[in-house]
């Protein structure tokens, strides 16, 4: 979340899309209620079903399941066409003024410029500023190409993800820290946004296709409709009034698709386009589906980041000043503009962590053990693992805390995977499906015995059983507390994980090994080494001074040994540690900031400053100096967060200002510091992203049309499809005429509660969501049992009927989507009563994966239903 | 311990005279506020309920609807009621209210039962169930306008909501109002509830484009301590039937307090007629009569 | 009535006088059978357990003194409606006994239409077509087969309760059950007074099952002619002048 969501309270208008608050976030959307109670806001959802969430909703638009960038790019055009924009904002705080490279072009076939169809990647080099000074009011003239930026002069962005094969291994990859293209330090740009080379009038032309007509064609969004939930929407900035602010709130909705990252994509450059970003009440928002997704993802629980979303090193990187050149980025910016550029202080952080991992073994001599890191070399994202599992090329696998069976997609691909693995840990709380994947239904007595994978089963703690922190979606650490003791023999987490660790290093001690200094200097001075206390760790992952160091300016020491307050202490030369700088300021000397308990609330906005700890630096709202104009002063002078206090020449406020504090208003230094242009993108430069700087509509891989569009082009082109025998991807023409979709419900918890009566009491079977049409069509009564077909797989499960999902026109076809809650499996207290048919949901979702995040495609997929 | 003057006793089911606690300071008249239109369904409230009675896990079946099972149960006395609702213009309206004893001001469980302290009002407005005393004949079942009591088959007693008087007695708010993560449940005075109400709906009204939103806290009832907040208030049937006006059987309020006596003394009149008849007319022997001596031996075998 | 009714509870009847043993005197007349006499006994039995337990529910408040004789209102509630299905059993049987000597004629209208001066005592011997049962046994009898079925029917819906039969049948139920029990309160007094001290010689009618022929003319004459095939009024007659003429004469001869 750029925002939080006490926050979402101080919201005019919400637009809920790809996700579903009021089922998945209950307590949260208590913020959403508020800001209806108290602010007359209004929400949209746009959802294939009409859900809970939409139920409370003031609009309810019924899209088809993975058509959300069509939706998005149509509500870009109208904003655009009926100016409903916020044009300082969009101006000052944006890209959209900057100029682009000749040469860049846009999809109209489905492809930006620089596609190599044989790899199904893209060369990036045109999609990138173009170097030169002001042209505002002055004609377009066509760059020489010559006169790009040279290389090594800019910021380096080489992590040109291509979806499968992560490039690091691949020449293009190996090129990345020498020759690629950079962002040029002087961007042209002209302030007019009337240059058409500029990000705005590009974009402009991009989003012009994406008419009503062609909303309601790929949507299935009837045009009036369409129309008036644009206009509701964008009606924030009626006028060019920026008092009012709207938000975009999403979740795995839109994550799970082939083109995920693509969509929240849209939604941001929606929200920069309207001004609503930085502000109270506005962001783009997304909703982590687990109490602590957020921490995960913040401690590297994600293949390609070290903690911190520090880039994770690759084999190129030989040493630490070659992977410093390419994971520190330098400003790019027009020339009487300032950047803070915050990640220019990437070797501060890094060598930080490296101090945290192996303490007095990283010196600068052995360049703080840099070596010691591991170096990926290709996508080792989730369902890359169970591929390769599955083609016997990992042989164990730990699953603590997760249920890989269940997770998908293609579950039946990970139950075969398993079966070909040698062995098989999980740490849980109940038996899972995961534990038990050999009694997974139609496997036989005899099949059993084929199997040969070694099971271990570790008795885990729940979440009421551990203390530690919880990272929720607005990215408070909030510490909580043991309710009750492990009970029997189970084990708290950190106490499995030590004693492993401990023991492996014993192995290592005694047996030596290929490289064993990464795993005997790993520090683990923890008081109980076998059970660390968690309080140790978070001090830990806060950092401290590993020598005495004072501050010039204000010449203020932090002895040796001390806690550090905030991550603008941390150094590169080996004095400081901290094991994720985002945290560094969560326990200070001070105390432990995360453990906090103030209720205190004197702006009125619900900052709660003195309630947990936010990183970074205990902000509330990200961006927080876009909630000014230019001139510093807030645009809505009720909801005042921080603002430019002209006699203390600094950045004072409610929340603590996301800026450099003593950046003058007049140096116009960029509200998005993270950017190293200092700007928000509309236009996404080089290769953060793998499938297009603008995001483009692409059908899901499994679509019941062909795109609109560009036909030719229908799906994602940069996605590649899975090889082996299990991968099978359905077509309308092989009778999947139907749309799926998975969801979550308010009564489940993923694959978990299954197992504990009062949830089960709630909503005891699975079913699935059919509209009422097709089921007369199909002769499917209530509560009568369906089967659903993939091209995968079969579920089985009653049929709820319902007049919650209509049926829809989708490019002139009558077109049906139906839901399946994924929540159950084989094991569960109705599945042990046999009351269900113990099939899993995702053993209908195809392996396909975001090119971007590598999330699978769970939305939007084709199947037929019958009667069973 | 603070509270404890709120659940004095002001009139107990199926008793004569004044009943014990009457005309005791009382604090306020206590009310839930439930605003369906800002309920989401989460079933917090149910969970809430299920908890802290402790009561014990029954089994549901899926039944076409996201309904936890179709009406309350003994041992399940909060139940959301989801409804789907076609307006006029063809769409869908999925209306949500939590469903449990409305607490009436004039309660109709109370005027059917028989039984003494079976049902207790207390001055606050709640009224509870006091299973010590109830008979289980099941009569609150049916003068229930809401249909609201359960009958257990296993303990032969009735059970509903009890609006936590366990939790309101000691100053806290009942549990499902704790558990409500959106604050659709309130709980407060009747007086506060009813102006938090009708501001809603005001809001509702004005801001929102619901004309017909309005507060449900029926009359012919002489109000319930359990309100809502509707979409529409000139139709709460469709929100999983409430009753537009809700009414007790007349066959409970006539008849328990002035037939039931009444013909119950006529009934003794058989008996007080036969012995005006003995000492009037005298008992008929079989004719002729004998003698006083043979008569009393006659019967003697 | 059926034959087949008759048959049964002819069947009945040896059935139980073969068990049983019904002694009549000279002088004496069978009044009820073995078999009649049980389930007399047994329908009274159940009657007045219903009824003391239905007190408990009728008006609690009124009888709180009295139901932890069935350990309690609850239990009470509990047991009434198994009475009640034995009471309405054995009555049915009965019912199918009596069904004959319950037809109503054209001598029981009349009987009514007198009812004030038999009341009264104003006759010494009932009205001649006095049968086995006079028309005040039989209104009683059948106000039970009217009050059987309405427990029956409500017993039901009550013992279901609203769930299954709706807040309304129930509400209907609880009346007419009341109204009901309220009657038939009032006739056991009637029954119990005229069987007992109100016409001594009767109660050994339905306990031993014998009658005095003096106890059948005075109030059953027609029944009375019919067995004996004597003229009641003759009899009695006779009876009365063998009194005044010999005092220490006993009319019941043993």
């Amino acid at each position: 979340m750029t925002n939080g969501w006490i926050d979402i309270k101080n919201t005019d208008m919400m637009l809920i899309m790809g996700g579903n608050p009021a089922e998945n976030h209950p307590c949260g959307f208590k913020w959403a209620i508020e800001a209806k109670l108290h602010r007359n806001a209004k929400t949209i959802v746009v959802d294939p079903r009409l859900t809970r969430t939409a139920a409370n909703a003031d609009m309810y638009v019924q899209i088809r399941a993975g058509s959300d960038i069509a939706f998005l790019g149509g509500v870009i055009n109208y904003a655009i066409q009926n100016n409903r924009i916020a044009h300082e904002y969009l101006v000052n705080y944006t890209n959209a003024a900057f100029l682009i490279k000749d040469g860049f072009k846009l999809p109209e076939d489905g492809l930006y410029s620089g596609f190599d169809a044989e790899k199904k990647t893209y060369d990036k080099s045109t999609w990138n500023y173009e170097e030169g000074g002001d042209l505002t009011g002055k004609p377009p003239a066509p760059t020489p190409e010559g006169q790009n930026a040279p290389a090594g002069q800019g910021a380096q962005h080489s992590d040109t993800g291509k979806g499968l094969g992560y490039q690091a291994a691949s020449p293009t990859g190996a090129k990345a820290g020498t020759g690629a293209p950079a962002l040029p330090p002087n961007i042209a740009f002209d302030l007019s946004l009337q240059h058409p080379r500029c990000v705005f009038q590009l974009m402009k032309k991009q989003y012009e296709r994406y008419t009503p007509e062609m909303v309601e064609r790929i949507t299935g969004i009837p045009q009036a409709e369409f129309l008036k939930a644009a206009d509701l929407f964008t009606s924030v900035r009626k006028d060019g009034d920026m008092k009012k602010v709207a938000t975009i709130i999403y979740a795995v909705g839109w994550t799970q698709h082939s083109f995920g990252t693509q969509i929240i994509r849209a939604a941001a450059m929606l929200q920069l386009l309207m001004g609503n970003v930085g502000r109270a009440g506005g962001g783009v928002n997304a909703l982590r589906g687990h109490s602590n997704i957020q921490g995960a993802t913040d401690m590297a629980g994600i293949f390609d980041i070290l903690p911190g979303y520090l880039k994770m090193p690759n084999p190129n990187d030989v040493d630490l000043a070659t992977y410093l050149k390419r994971a520190t980025p330098t400003v790019s910016k027009p020339d009487p503009w300032d950047s803070f550029n915050y990640w220019s202080n990437t070797p501060k952080f890094t060598v930080s962590l490296l101090k945290a991992m192996y303490g007095a073994a990283a010196t600068k001599d052995n360049d703080w053990a840099f070596n010691y890191l591991p170096k990926i070399d290709r996508n080792y994202s989730w369902v890359n693992i169970w591929n390769d599992m599955y083609e016997g090329k990992i042989k164990g696998i730990f699953a603590f805390g997760m249920n890989g069976v269940m997770i998908g997609p293609d579950s039946n691909k990970n139950i075969d995977a398993l079966k070909k693995a040698d062995w098989l840990v999980v740490c849980e709380i109940y038996p899972d499906e995961t534990s038990e994947f050999w009694r997974a239904p139609g496997i036989t007595a005899d099949d059993q015995k084929k199997i040969n994978t070694t099971v271990y089963r570790l008795p885990g703690a729940g979440f009421a059983e551990k203390d530690g922190t919880f990272v929720n979606s607005a990215r408070w650490l909030q510490w909580k507390n043991a309710a009750v003791p492990p009970p029997g023999l189970a084990r708290l987490d950190q106490e499995i994980l030590a004693t492993i660790f401990l023991k492996v290093r014993d192995l290592y001690k005694k047996e030596g090994g290929k490289f064993p200094d990464p795993v005997l200097n790993a520090t683990f001075a923890y008081t109980t080494p076998y059970n660390p206390s968690l309080s140790e760790v978070a001090k830990e992952l806060n950092g401290k001074a590993l020598a005495d160091i004072t501050d010039p300016k204000t010449n203020i020491t932090i002895k040796a040994g001390q806690q550090l307050p905030g991550f603008a202490w941390l150094k590169d030369d080996g004095t400081t540690s901290s094991g994720n700088w985002l945290y560094c300021g969560s326990w200070t000397e001070a105390g432990a900031m995360m453990q906090r308990r103030g209720t205190d609330d004197p702006s009125g906005l619900g900052i709660y400053p003195n309630w947990g700890w936010s990183w970074p630096m205990n902000r509330r709202v990200l961006y927080n100096r876009a909630s000014c104009d230019g001139g510093g002063k807030p645009w809505d002078p009720q909801r005042r967060q921080v603002w430019w206090d002209e006699a203390k020449q600094s950045w004072v406020g409610s929340d603590v200002p996301d800026f450099k504090p003593d950046s003058a208003p007049k140096d116009h230094m960029g509200p998005f510091i993270m950017n190293p242009e200092g700007i928000g993108r509309l236009f996404v430069p080089l290769g953060a992203m793998a499938d297009g700087p603008f995001p483009e509509y692409y059908e899901p891989i499994e679509s019941p049309i062909a795109n609109p569009l560009h036909p030719a082009q229908s799906s994602n082109p940069v996605v590649k499809k899975y090889k082996t025998d299990m991968d099978k991807y359905g077509t309308l023409d092989q009778g999947f005429n139907v749309v799926c979709t998975t969801y979550r419900l308010t009564e489940h918890y993923h694959y978990w509660t299954k197992n504990n009566p009062m949830n089960v009491q709630l909503v005891p079977e699975p079913f699935v969501e059919v509209p009422a049409e097709l089921a007369d069509r199909m002769g499917i009564r209530g509560g009568e049992k369906v089967r659903v077909t993939s091209a995968r797989a079969h579920y089985i499960a009653k049929a709820m009927v319902t007049r919650r999902i209509r049926p829809m026109k989708i490019d002139g076809k009558e077109t049906f989507q139906i839901g399946i809650p994924i929540h159950w499996g084989f094991r569960g207290i109705s599945e042990d009563e046999d009351r269900t048919a113990k099939t899993l949901a995702n053993q209908l979702t195809p392996t396909v994966i975001d090119p971007n995040a590598f999330t699978p495609e769970f939305k939007g997929f084709l199947v037929k239903i019958e009667k069973v | 311990m603070t509270d404890r003057k709120t659940l004095q006793t002001e009139k107990i089911s199926g008793h004569s005279g004044p009943s014990p606690g009457l005309g005791m300071q009382r604090d306020f008249e206590v009310c839930k506020l439930v605003d369906t239109t800002t309920c989401i369904g989460c079933k917090a409230c149910e969970v809430a309920c299920v908890e802290w009675n402790d009561m014990p896990f029954g089994m549901t079946t899926f039944d076409n609807t996201y309904q936890t099972m179709p009406e309350t149960r003994w041992n399940f006395w909060n139940l959301i009621k989801f409804n789907e609702h076609q307006r006029e213009d063809g769409t869908i309206q999925w209306l949500m209210r939590k469903d449990q004893c409305m607490h009436c001001a004039d309660p109709g469980c109370m005027a059917a039962c028989p039984a003494d302290g079976a049902i207790v009002k207390y001055t606050n407005g709640i009224v509870d169930f006091n299973q010590e005393n109830c008979i289980g004949c099941e009569f609150c079942v049916s003068g229930c306008p809401f249909n609201i009591p359960r009958f257990n088959p296993g303990t032969k007693k009735v059970y509903k909501c009890t609006l936590c008087s366990d939790r309101v007695g000691e100053g806290l708010e009942p549990a499902c109002i704790k558990a409500c993560p959106t604050g659709c449940l309130k709980f407060g005075s009747k007086d506060d509830m009813k102006f938090i109400a009708n501001e809603r709906a005001r809001q509702l009204k004005e801001n929102f484009g619901m004309e017909n939103a309005g507060v449900y806290d029926p009359q012919s009832v002489g109000g319930t301590h359990v309100i809502y907040v509707l979409h529409d208030a000139t139709d709460p049937e469709r929100y999983g039937g409430l009753p537009k006006n809700p009414t007790i059987p007349w066959s409970y309020t006539v008849w328990k307090w002035l037939f039931k006596p009444v013909l119950g003394a006529f009934a003794l009149f058989g008996g007080l007629g036969v012995l005006m008849h003995y000492v009037s007319v005298g008992p008929r022997r079989p004719q002729p009569e004998p003698p006083e001596k043979e008569a009393a031996n006659g019967n003697g075998d | 009535m059926g034959t087949a009714i008759d048959r049964f509870d002819e069947k009945a009847r040896q059935t139980f006088d073969s068990i049983g043993r019904t002694e009549v005197y000279r002088g004496e007349l069978l009044r009820h059978s073995v078999y009649t006499r049980l389930l007399h006994w047994a329908v009274a039995l159940f009657f007045f357990l219903a009824l003391f337990t239905g007190f408990g529910i009728y008006l609690p408040w009124l009888f709180r003194w009295f139901t932890p004789v069935f350990g309690g209102g609850a239990l009470s509630r509990i047991l009434h409606p198994y009475f009640g299905v034995a009471f309405v059993f054995f009555f049915f049987f009965q019912m199918l006994n009596w069904l004959t000597p319950m037809i109503w004629c054209d001598g029981d209208s009349k009987w009514m239409r007198n009812i004030r001066r038999i009341a009264a005592s104003q006759e010494k011997l009932e009205p001649p077509d006095t049968g086995f049962f006079n028309a005040g046994q039989k209104a009683m009898f059948w106000e039970i087969v009217a009050g059987c079925i309405v427990y029956l029917i409500t017993g039901i819906i009550l013992w279901a309760g609203a769930r299954s039969f709706g807040a309304t049948a129930v509400a209907i139920s609880y009346v007419l059950h009341d109204l009901s029990a309220i009657i038939m309160l009032g006739g056991i007094f009637i029954h119990i007074y005229l069987s007992t001290i109100g016409e001594p010689g009767t109660f050994q009618a339905m306990t031993r099952g014998a009658v005095s022929e003096a106890w059948a003319w005075t109030f059953h004459p027609a029944w009375y002619k019919k067995v004996t095939g004597r003229d009641p009024r003759e009899d009695y007659e006779k009876a009365r002048q063998q009194q005044n003429t010999t005092p220490k004469a006993n009319s019941n001869p043993n």
